[in-house]
């Protein structure tokens, strides 16, 4: 028998738990439950093929990952890809942003147009800079030979030295219009008396933006910092579609690595270590960034 | 099922799809190439071969080969699933299923799901696989890691009890081809159709020029030189397409040197790769790619890239394969003259090598509820009477020989003299499969390297070798 202090909070609560118990089940159901298995699954040998799990290898899969140049490769790949697209991705952005939060002609369309590779199908996007980065009759090359600068005409995709840079170029045109619109709409959310109070003591559009608008900006820009930090981790679709990792694993990253290793080497446990890796990777940075954004939000509050 | 429907394809020209500019194309071409089968046997002259030329039939032809009634029937309605990975397979595939229900069982269907591509068809068969699922019946596999993995599990049926039920139909396939899927004694998948790697040439452009179609390296080379001289690249290859097509120069020099069997063995660990013949297959790479007869950038080049380079001119020629005929087609101008010819011989006084494989083929899910009406329905796709039907309107040829009547009868409906050709180079080829995937996976990244010149051949040769001996003693035995 429940006593009737406990009977009393249980029907404070029942409502509440009977909204979220769905969104709970499936969240168990769809990420939690796989997320496990496949921690468990990373300390196992398996091709795959058969609901039968191969022997139990312990912390064999991460040796092998320790070991394999090509996953290091691919970690550093990856880091270079978030390392590099953010920063172009936040502060073209941001730029962009701040350009377009003025009173320009055709400012809308120019909005329109900035996002539009984000509603793009990435598979369109992918195909379009193919043939853009097509070494013989690609647009790239067909442009700089039609200024006179032929001798930049490059392989892009087909050497090893450009072609993490291209996918990167890629990458931030796809993402910056995303970015630009966060960014947006917390320009236009500030507020106006600090700018205006700003202005009347003499600030110039410099001092202004670096000084006033770029900190009262600060969580909103480390929130699209972030999601552009996830988004690189786990980038996969791009480059599968436009390198397949390659040439010479040059544009191989940890997703596309997992993929080659469960589907086309058959090393599923070694997959799911992958895995894991970029999940505690995702995660660690998520908890990083949300750590700075509270000290910066207390500072502020102090 | 919805989930599956959902990833079903319309008819594809190819897995890259057309667009209606093409479709329009294609329909402009289809309507000029009868023409151009008045030029058929002067095509013929340039590659020979061994299989019969079409005869010279008026009126309508038929489908004179024997369509089989099946030995199990339907009890009731039911429908068999087959899940591939060539959406411009599905409407030939449809067609010898439709009449297969007319003619033989009408409580029979199949139902067709064309994944987008290889990779993705993969993902879901091994996810089903896993699953212990019954879904599908009839699996669409690769030759090479793709069926050792589906046979090695137990996952799949593998041909014996029919092929002794019915010693015809085994006749019916090139041994090559089935070679190419026995896998630990037993055949467990059987081709639909097969294909070859040829080089397609700008015939207008080679008269143009005063070139004659090369038979050695050195006239191939010769060739290159001039095209060079006139601002004209010599090869279009598509070396970016996919992991397959960096191994083709490899795979072509061991043809023509004859050591595709050590290849095969150095595949099963059996032989080291670093033989000589094998680095010396590296080596052709290398050359290949420094010889300034590949378009630039070859690695930054894929199939739809290499077909616009060709068909604009800006090529003389295009490395590729049987597959993309239609592609290629739907891509040139109508007054476009092409040819194809077998690489020329890799060594002097060598033979020609041209690459030539199973395409899609077909096996049988080792759960399925209903094997004994998946295995009919593979005979009739592949069966006498449905290869004539399945090749008729692809134009790939089909796995195994036939009649010259046949041919006839496809010409009807395929209108290319380019197929007869396709068809007689097809039981000389040497194949293009590895079938252990670590090694597979070794050789493309080394010859990416080699192309860009990041490796030397025997570092390479080294490093598959490593990846091999990684591997350690293979726990299949294969052709």
């Amino acid at each position: 028998m429940l006593s009737i202090a406990a009977r009393r909070r249980w029907r404070r609560h029942a409502a509440g738990y009977a909204f979220a118990g769905p969104a709970l089940v499936i969240l168990a159901a769809f990420l939690l439950y796989p997320i496990g298995y496949s921690v468990w699954l990373s300390f196992h040998e398996w091709e795959g093929y058969t609901p039968r799990w191969g022997p139990f290898v312990g912390l064999e899969n991460y040796r092998a990952l320790a070991g394999d140049e090509v996953f290091w490769r691919a970690t550093l790949n990856s880091i270079v890809f978030v390392v590099v697209r953010t920063p172009l991705e936040v502060g073209l952005g941001f730029l962009l942003a701040l350009l377009l939060n003025r009173r320009l002609v055709a400012r809308s369309l120019l909005r329109t147009l900035f996002f539009v590779p984000v509603v793009m199908s990435l598979i369109v996007v992918t195909i379009i800079f193919q043939r853009v980065f097509e070494p013989n009759t690609g647009l790239l090359n067909t442009f700089l030979r039609a200024v006179g600068l032929g001798a930049w005409a490059h392989p892009w995709l087909g050497d090893p030295a450009t072609a993490l840079p291209a996918v990167i170029a890629v990458s931030v045109w796809k993402n910056v219009g995303f970015s630009l619109v966060i960014l947006l709409a917390g320009l236009q959310s500030l507020p106006q008396d600090v700018v205006e109070a700003a202005r009347v003591d003499g600030a110039n559009a410099w001092q202004l933006t670096l000084r006033v608008i770029t900190p009262l900006m600060r969580p909103i820009l480390a929130l699209t910092a972030l999601l552009s930090i996830i988004g690189g981790l786990k980038v996969f679709d791009l480059v599968f579609i436009m390198t397949r990792g390659g040439p010479t694993y040059s544009t191989e990253v940890l997703a596309t690595l997992l993929y080659r290793e469960a589907f086309e080497l058959n090393h599923m446990g070694i997959a799911s270590a992958v895995a894991v890796i970029l999940v505690a990777l995702v995660l660690s940075i998520a908890r990083i960034q949300t750590f700075v954004l509270d000290e910066s939000r207390e500072g502020g509050k102090a | 099922m919805s989930k599956a429907k959902g990833r079903r394809q319309t008819h594809r020209e190819d897995t890259r799809g057309l667009s209606r500019r093409k479709l329009l194309r294609l329909g402009l071409l289809s309507a000029a190439a009868a023409p151009l089968l008045l030029r058929a046997r002067r095509v013929m002259a340039q590659t020979g071969g061994a299989q019969p030329a079409p005869s010279k039939a008026s009126g309508e032809l038929k489908n004179l080969a024997e369509f089989k009634a099946p030995k199990v029937k339907a009890s009731g309605p039911t429908t068999i699933s087959f899940w591939q990975y060539v959406g411009f397979h599905v409407d030939a595939q449809k067609f010898i299923a439709e009449e297969y229900k007319k003619r033989h069982d009408p409580n029979l269907s199949l139902e067709i799901t064309a994944y987008p591509g290889l990779n993705e068809q993969r993902v879901g068969v091994k996810s089903a696989l896993a699953a212990q699922s019954p879904t599908p019946d009839i699996i669409a596999v690769e030759p090479g890691a793709y069926a050792v993995d589906v046979s090695t599990s137990g996952s799949v049926l593998d041909f014996t009890k029919v092929f002794a039920e019915d010693p015809d139909y085994k006749r019916g396939f090139w041994p090559n081809a089935l070679e190419l899927l026995t896998i630990n004694g037993t055949i467990v998948s059987v081709p639909a159709v097969t294909n070859t790697v040829i080089v397609y040439y700008n015939r207008g452009l080679f008269q143009q020029h005063g070139l004659e179609v090369p038979n050695t390296l050195d006239d191939l080379k010769k060739v290159g030189a001039t095209l060079n001289a006139k601002g004209i690249m010599p090869i279009a290859y598509p070396a970016g397409q996919d992991r397959n097509f960096p191994i083709f120069p490899y795979y072509t020099y061991l043809g023509g040197i004859k050591a595709d069997k050590l290849m095969r063995e150095a595949d099963l660990g059996l032989k080291p790769w670093t033989s000589p013949e094998l680095v010396a297959g590296a080596e052709f790479v290398e050359m290949m790619a420094k010889s300034g007869l590949y378009a630039r950038g070859p690695l930054g080049i894929k199939e739809p890239d290499a077909i616009q380079i060709f068909a604009t001119g800006k090529s003389a020629m295009f490395w590729g394969g049987q597959w993309m005929r239609r592609s290629i087609r739907a891509a040139l101008p109508p007054n476009f003259d092409l040819g194809i010819f077998p690489f020329p011989a890799v060594v002097a006084g060598g033979h020609k090598p041209v690459l030539s494989s199973v395409g899609i083929t077909l096996t049988v899910n080792a759960r399925s509820k209903y094997p004994d009406l998946a295995f009919e329905m593979i005979k009739a796709l592949t069966g006498a009477w449905g290869k004539i039907e399945y090749t008729r309107n692809l134009g790939l040829s089909p796995n195994g020989p036939i009649s010259a009547e046949a041919i006839a009868y496809q010409m009807q409906s395929l209108k290319d003299p380019l197929y007869p050709e396709f068809l007689k180079l097809q039981p000389t080829g040497t194949t293009r499969v590895i079938f252990t995937p670590a090694v597979e996976e070794a050789v493309t990244q080394g010859m990416q390297a080699l192309i860009t010149g990041q490796k030397t051949p025997k570092a390479v040769m080294e490093s598959v070798e490593a990846a091999s001996q990684k591997v350690g003693t293979r726990k299949f035995r294969a052709g």
